[in-house]
């Protein structure tokens, strides 16, 4: 017997990540007989859920493109589609595991017409529990350890005939003698062969698919017991998160603008509830173009010489590479009058968080940034008002998760909390903030209800 | 370099923050230092400084000359304004915290000196939206070779009031000379009047800050001198001209 190798303690740093609910993500696969009502399944589970963060991935997607010789055999219904062999797993495992590391996936689009995989494709980002649907869905075991909850749906395989015949005439077009030919050579063979012995690797089997309501019932709960769980574990990193930071120092990528006696009388103004809502916006949209004239300072600058009318020299500077902005919405909009007085044709991408009041979670609730973005000089991040911090966390993070490095953002804000702050820049030093007025106490977002009037 | 001609060069210096190391820091021709207390420069920042380029290009466009002339004159009128004095006004804030703040208690209105001054209102207005704005013509004397006051139109309690005298290029700094004793004469303090202009000439502003010493000018830019023709270079040409008609 050997002696026991030393244990070292685990490491004392403390964890100063941020984790999103989709870099936690849980994956669901759903195999079964083409025919026996995957689909339905998938779609009753996500419909009964009906949050923006359960998404289905129909392994569809992930058919191989055909060669000249394999299209003419598809369209003389000689081509094997239900063969492990047409389905590009390497690409999917690929794409699985982005999405399980909380990353960006493009997802390919297959047309059924050319058999070809189309230059387009579809951004998928920041579900928190994925469907994986597919006659092959628990085929690859690479694809299996990535899997959390397994199932297979059963149906008569007569049922399934049937269902495919009337999917195939109805919706794809197809003639009668084509879907049975290719039935009995190649669906059925490839059932008994590839698809049914997955059925015994599965967690759950639910038999007569979407007519078994208990079953959905069971595995919606199971989702929704999930979410939760996820939801619990977001929170408690914010929390940990909050508390590390309170030991921490800020960043000196922390920027308070200077606090000037206009500076200090316009948040007089702004925050003496007396003030009239069109004087309030007034004040702010100044306000703001002062914030936004104080984010652009921290910009990238080259030399420019330039010659004036007077055919003078003079060595000046230009503004290098391209400034973008991402609202934060709903809060972040007010600061876009201040943004078009800066720079009226700005690049400006959305991002709508809603923070949960309950338990301060911040959810994703939609995204468009513009394109390129990775590429941009500096990306201003704006937001009225910083109260936890969890959603300029998160909002950092979507950006990172687009490829915009964290020294290119530049996160500006009408007011903030020194705890938010510092939950901020303990995560992420390196983003520049610029902030108006910092108070010792976190406090309630209020300016974009005086700012919008609701 | 010989002295008379040929004016003393600007500084060239790395912009940036100072966190940025030089290596970081672009190279730019930034303004003259001026050491008189009633005289501030803004901050020479890389911004301010690319703002800058751009309405001295000669190849800017009208559009693009009116748009980034007045983020600076924004920036110089905010700065103006901080020179006001203010009192005391603590406040409730919506969500039930005290803040101390303060308010501005006086009047301020503006003076313009026609017709590049008026370029100038906008950004004033941006700032304070229903001020009261005053306007001065000055023109050169054709006989005197003197400037010499044609007309003016001023609030009619100017002297109670805090004035903004606006005018972007101050190169010999006759003409804001007379607008100022013009104001005097008005019964405005000198220590009640704050010059806004963008670019100054190192001349200009040092006869102006010991002709005045309680006024207090606010510039973007001291540039390197005069020419000949006493105008400002490198300057930017005529402003009025590449503002309203060029």
């Amino acid at each position: 017997m050997e002696s026991r190798s030393p244990v070292y303690s685990a490491a004392t740093k403390q964890e100063k990540r941020y984790s999103p609910p989709w870099a936690d993500l849980s994956i669901i696969g759903i195999a079964g007989s083409s025919g026996s009502g995957k689909t339905s399944v998938a779609m009753e589970v996500v419909k009964s859920l009906n949050l923006p963060w359960v998404v289905i991935l129909v392994m569809d997607s992930f058919y191989k493109s055909l060669t000249p010789e394999q299209h003419v055999k598809a369209h003389a219904n000689e081509f094997d589609f239900d063969s492990p062999d047409s389905i590009d797993f390497d690409a999917l495992v690929q794409t699985l595991r982005d999405l399980k590391q909380g990353k960006k996936a493009d997802i390919p689009v297959y047309s059924f017409v050319h058999h070809q995989r189309q230059e387009h494709t579809t951004p998928l980002y920041s579900p928190h529990v994925l469907i994986l649907e597919g006659i092959l869905a628990l085929h690859d075991p690479r694809i299996m350890d990535l899997l959390d909850v397994k199932i297979f749906v059963e149906a008569d395989m007569d049922v399934c005939l049937g269902r495919r015949v009337l999917r195939d005439v109805k919706e794809r077009g197809r003639d009668i003698d084509g879907i049975i030919k290719q039935w009995f050579n190649y669906v059925k063979p490839s059932y008994k062969k590839f698809v049914e012995p997955q059925r015994s690797v599965s967690d759950i089997i639910i038999p007569r698919g979407i007519e078994n309501k208990t079953a959905i019932g069971m595995v919606v709960q199971h989702i929704q017991r999930n979410l939760e769980e996820k939801s619990e574990k977001h929170s408690a990193t914010l929390q940990e998160l909050r508390r590390i930071a309170s030991e921490e120092q800020l960043s000196p990528n922390v920027v308070l603008m200077p606090q000037t006696p206009q500076f200090i009388g316009m948040n007089t103004i702004l925050q003496n509830p007396d003030t009239e809502q069109v004087d309030f916006v007034f004040y702010f949209d100044r306000l703001a173009a002062l914030l936004i004239e104080k984010a652009l300072d921290g910009t990238s600058y080259t030399t420019k010489a330039i010659e004036t009318p007077q055919h003078t020299k003079y060595n000046g500077l230009g503004q290098e590479g391209v400034v973008s902005a991402v609202v934060v919405l709903r809060g972040g909009s007010c600061l876009e009058t201040a943004l078009k007085r800066t720079i009226p044709d700005c690049i400006t991408g959305r991002v709508l968080i809603q923070t949960n009041e309950r338990n301060e979670e911040p959810h994703l609730h939609y995204l468009k940034l513009p394109p390129g973005i990775a590429e941009h000089s500096t990306v201003m991040l704006l937001d009225s008002q910083m109260s936890s911090g969890g959603a300029a966390l998160m909002a950092v993070r979507v950006l990172i998760d687009h490829g915009v490095a964290e020294e290119k953002i530049a996160f500006v804000t009408c007011a903030a909390g020194k705890s938010g702050l510092k939950r901020l820049s303990t995560v992420y030093p390196q983003v520049n903030v610029i902030v108006g007025r910092m108070e010792e106490e976190r406090e309630p977002r209020w300016m974009e209800k005086r700012y919008l009037g609701c | 370099m010989s002295g008379t001609t040929e004016p003393i060069p600007s500084p060239a210096q790395g912009v940036g923050p100072v966190y940025r190391s030089d290596r970081e820091k672009p190279t730019a021709t930034v303004s003259k230092s001026i050491s008189y207390e009633n005289v501030h420069v803004l901050p020479q920042t890389p911004q301010l400084i690319a703002l800058l380029t751009m309405i001295r290009d000669q190849n800017t466009s009208r559009a693009d000359f009116i748009f980034y002339s007045n983020r600076i004159i924004r920036l110089l009128v905010e700065e103006g304004l901080n020179h006001l004095p203010v009192v005391e006004h603590p406040v409730t804030t919506p969500v039930g915290r005290s803040y101390l703040g303060v308010k501005f208690e006086g009047k301020i209105c503006g003076v313009s000196i026609m017709r590049a001054g008026e370029a100038m209102e906008q950004g004033l207005r941006d700032c304070c939206r229903s001020v009261r704005i005053g306007k001065i013509l000055i023109q050169r004397d054709e006989e005197t070779c003197k400037p010499k006051l044609f007309y003016e139109k001023l609030p009619v309690d100017i002297s109670n009031r805090w004035v903004l005298l606006l005018d972007p290029m101050f190169a010999t700094g006759g003409s804001a000379t007379l607008a100022v004793e013009t104001l005097k004469a008005k019964g405005v303090p000198e220590e009640r009047i704050l010059f806004l202009n963008l670019i100054a000439s190192p001349s200009g502003v040092t006869d102006f800050a010991e002709r005045f010493p309680k006024l207090r000018v606010v510039t973007a830019f001291i540039d390197q001198g005069l020419d000949e023709k006493k105008y400002i270079i490198p300057g930017l040409g005529d402003f009025g001209d590449r503002y309203y008609t060029l």
